[in-house]
């Protein structure tokens, strides 16, 4: 199969010999003095997706105004007779209309057979000391392997794209297994950031508070891609909460209580529409209307109306990743809640 | 009960909903600062739902009139902007009581006020009082608070309350306004505020010290020649400062808290814990270890103060201190303060710590530096040039908020050449964001329960104790120092310059 790939890619920079990438880097930083090179962190872009890798460039513009790293890009087109190209560039910002602080880009597209040649192109090109976050796009393939587990650092990924998430998972938690101070961030996950500390938010209140041992119904209104998204809130209401699973979505509270969970697809749903409790008297409940910037967290409680508006969580992903590497953290409450959350997608 | 859906799910003190009562809520502070920094907090989605906001101010205002000044400013210095959608449910949660600070009425009618507001949300009933007022009102606030009994928590709520600065104007009116704050609330539930706590660098102090292990083992007079703390205004008396400045003076508007709580911060002992009083114990043991200036003779030896005369600042002429508006002409009171100051404990014994504020000087800047001592000179002290100065660690507070070190290196080239170069972290091109303003931290805080980045009432006083004696010998001595003197848009006094070069040390260029 021939390559539609473009010859030349100004975009992705100046095409460089695989071997003298770094010498033609530190060219690039030699042609201006005034420029800062700032790098928290080396941050690994990986996709299966042809075209990914301008797509990707121009994320990574974005996402270094606020992340300082390294960012290395990788396309893979394993359909395609063997090849290994690079690039280099650099993303430049002015940080505070002064002075241009600029992060360094290396993409790599590699074609055929990969995998071995795959990890050495991405480990031998680390700026050492500096954590390696692995942004995995898309399915999880067989290129991700135990090894290359092993190096990460922080491992971001998609779960609402896979199309068998217990098998992707099983792959996750085996490499969690082999390297325990691995942190796996699922974009799922921090999807429905703002609605948990929405929900945390209202059971502040003390009628919410009160109600809480009385909850009997939860329901969810999720968009159709984001089943998993509706899924991991539903397993953390019920691990934070003591709630045992019950199957088909019925669990059963510490004091013997029955809960009835209700987990609805709707076409016109944001990604995560809706979180309610209730318990005979008390909703409590934290919604989101689709492309609304805020989330609505309300009580009701016969007369007793509270409601306030907080940040909705962003949709895309690129927006989510940054998120995710601002606030940093082990992701503890993740994995805490993983077993439940496998258990609900049974 | 307890809330499980807050566990593990930030890694601070939770705030709880409350009311809050802004004691002076027509004046500049609460406009420019607590009202925004509220705003930002809900627009992070960071207010804890249900948090009521009362103004208490003598000025006859309704409640729209009062919203519609708070919006205002708001649109003008809010760090997030001003959303309309934000905004709105947010200011109906603001109203205005209107009472003189004496008057019983007014704070039984706040009483009942927040009665209703208790029942209107089902009981809760915490309390944050915020005397943002002039300080001469304090007492009387502090008094009818508890004449009205809104010092006391209603049973499972708090009651708490946040003093702003100054804590007093020596240390007897400082421990008299603290015996009034403790006859009206406990100790636990006083937040006495210094912004400067509140800031990202101040708050990274403790974490640079103790949570990287090249660092601790080298903090102490061995390896330390000696520490300075600067705080540089390019300000002068403008917009009728001058006023509130001839009472205060440098060394008590920003010495006595802002520089005193900086330098507790970069002198303490690791503490055992990170618990508010863990912090605290550590801190007012540095204060309570400095060595008292106590006659005036140590005073002059060890202080400067200075006025400015006329000059230009960023290439503007500016007038001379004495010259500005709302200041005396013979005015005794010192815009800029250099002190020496040595603290008695084993960790810094003979390392002379530096502290120098001033208005109208060339820039704005506060920043902490950290002069270590020189490598032996054994290997390339006889080199053209010697070694270039030693290692310098730079914690830079405001404007550009980073740290820096500088390192001597040699220079490429077939000679050997060194020379200083310095290594740069700064927090807006790492990490992007603007951090969160200080006063967000800290009111988010105190709805939490968390006095670690506030004063507490023996660091307040041990402060004023310190501050006391160099005051006395300036106004109440028969022999007091001299008055020096500085061109506007210098660097501060000759006097200034020989202070620090008796013990072979120079003031850093910022």
């Amino acid at each position: 199969m021939s390559s539609n790939f473009p010859k030349s890619c100004p975009e992705l920079g100046i095409e460089v010999p695989i071997s003298e990438i770094e010498l033609e880097l530190r060219k690039l930083w030699e042609q201006d003095e005034a420029r800062t090179n700032a790098s928290l962190m080396n941050l690994a872009v990986y996709s299966e997706k042809p075209g990914s890798l301008l797509e990707n460039s121009r994320i990574i513009n974005s996402l270094t105004r606020d992340n300082a790293c390294r960012a290395i890009l990788v396309e893979i087109n394993r359909e395609e007779p063997a090849s290994l190209r690079a690039w280099i560039t650099a993303h430049c910002h002015l940080a505070q209309g002064q002075k241009s602080v600029c992060c360094e880009q290396i993409s790599f597209r590699l074609t055929g057979r990969v995998t071995g040649r795959f990890r050495n192109t991405v480990f031998s090109h680390l700026n050492s000391d500096l954590p390696l976050v692995f942004w995995w796009q898309g399915e999880l393939s067989e290129v991700f392997t135990e090894r290359l587990a092993s190096v990460i650092d922080r491992l971001i990924i998609d779960s609402s794209l896979w199309s068998q998430p217990q098998i992707s998972f099983a792959r996750i938690l085996e490499a969690l297994k082999a390297n325990p101070s691995l942190v796996v961030q699922d974009l799922a996950w921090t999807r429905c950031w703002q609605f948990r500390v929405g929900i945390a938010s209202l059971f502040d209140d003390t009628v919410a508070q009160s109600a809480l041992e009385g909850i009997d119904q939860v329901r969810i209104k999720h968009s159709p891609s984001h089943c998993n998204t509706a899924l991991q809130i539903m397993a953390w209401l019920a691990v934070q909460a003591g709630w045992k699973h019950q199957g088909n979505l019925t669990f059963e509270s510490k004091t013997g209580l029955k809960i009835h969970a209700q987990i609805e697809s709707c076409g016109d749903s944001a990604p995560l529409g809706m979180v309610e409790l209730s318990s005979g008297k008390v909703n409590v409940r934290v919604s989101h209307e689709k492309n609304s910037v805020h989330l609505l967290r309300e009580i009701e409680a016969g007369d007793y109306h509270v409601t306030s508006l907080s940040p909705a969580d962003p949709e895309a992903s690129p927006d989510l990743v940054a998120q995710q590497l601002s606030r940093g953290g082990k992701n503890s409450l993740f994995i805490k809640i993983l077993p439940m959350f496998l258990d609900l997608l049974k | 009960m307890s809330n499980p859906f807050r566990e593990d799910l930030v890694s601070r003190n939770r705030p709880e909903p409350c009311t809050v009562v802004i004691f002076g809520a027509t004046g500049d502070l609460t406009h420019r600062k607590l009202i925004p920094a509220l705003y930002n907090l809900a627009v992070d989605g960071e207010l804890p739902t249900g948090v009521n906001i009362i103004g208490f101010a003598r000025r006859e205002k309704a409640d729209e009139e009062f919203r519609k000044g708070l919006e205002e400013l708001n649109r003008k210095v809010s760090r997030n902007g001003h959303d309309e959608e934000v905004w709105n449910p947010f200011i109906h949660s603001v109203t205005y009581h209107q009472s003189e600070f004496s008057d019983d009425a007014g704070y039984a009618s706040l009483a009942k006020r927040l009665d209703e507001i208790d029942a209107e949300r089902g009981g809760k009933g915490n309390r944050l009082f915020y005397i943002a007022s002039a300080p001469e009102f304090f007492d009387d606030i502090l008094l009818h608070l508890k004449k009205a009994g809104l010092n006391e928590a209603k049973p499972g709520c708090w009651a708490r309350v946040i003093v702003e600065k100054p804590f007093g104007t020596d240390l007897k009116t400082a421990q008299h306004l603290n015996h009034v704050v403790n006859q009206t609330f406990n100790e636990s539930d006083t937040y006495r505020i210094d912004h400067y706590l509140g800031k990202e660098t101040a708050q990274n102090l403790m974490v640079l010290r103790f949570a990287n292990a090249i660092f601790e083992p080298l903090w102490n007079s061995k390896y330390i020649s000696h520490i300075q703390i600067t705080c540089a205004e390019n300000l002068g008396m403008e917009g009728g400062r001058g006023g509130y400045y001839e009472k205060s003076g440098a060394l008590r508007d920003m010495v006595q808290n802002h520089l005193l709580q900086l330098l507790s911060l970069v002198a303490m002992e690791p503490p055992t814990d990170l618990s508010a009083d863990g912090v605290r114990d550590e801190k007012v043991k540095v204060i309570r270890s400095l060595r008292q200036w106590d006659t005036p003779e140590k005073v002059a030896e060890n202080v400067v103060r200075a006025q400015y005369t006329a000059g230009h600042v960023d290439g503007n002429p500016v007038p001379g201190y004495r010259e500005e508006d709302r200041v005396s002409a013979s005015s005794e009171t010192e815009a800029y303060v250099a002190v020496r100051l040595l603290i008695d404990t084993w960790r810094w014994s003979g390392v002379p710590f530096y502290i120098r504020m001033g208005k109208r000087l060339p820039k704005k800047s506060t920043e902490i530096s950290v002069h270590f001592k020189d490598a032996p000179s054994v290997l390339f002290g006889a080199l053209p040039g010697g070694v270039p100065g030693g290692n310098v660690l730079v914690i830079r507070i405001q404007p550009d908020e980073g740290i820096s070190l500088r390192m001597v290196s040699k220079i490429p080239g077939t000679s050997l050449r060194l020379e200083p170069v310095k290594m740069d972290f700064h927090y807006a091109t790492s990490f992007g964001k603007g951090s969160p303003e200080a006063y967000e931290r800290l009111i988010l805080d105190a709805m939490a329960g968390d006095a670690t980045l506030f004063a507490r009432r023996d660091e307040v006083e041990e402060a004023w104790r310190f501050i006391d004696h160099i005051e006395r010998a300036w106004h109440e001595s028969d022999n007091k120092p001299p008055m020096a003197e500085f061109v506007a848009g210098s660097w501060g006094p000759r006097e200034a310059d020989e202070m620090i070069q008796k013990d072979g040390n120079a003031w850093r260029r910022l």
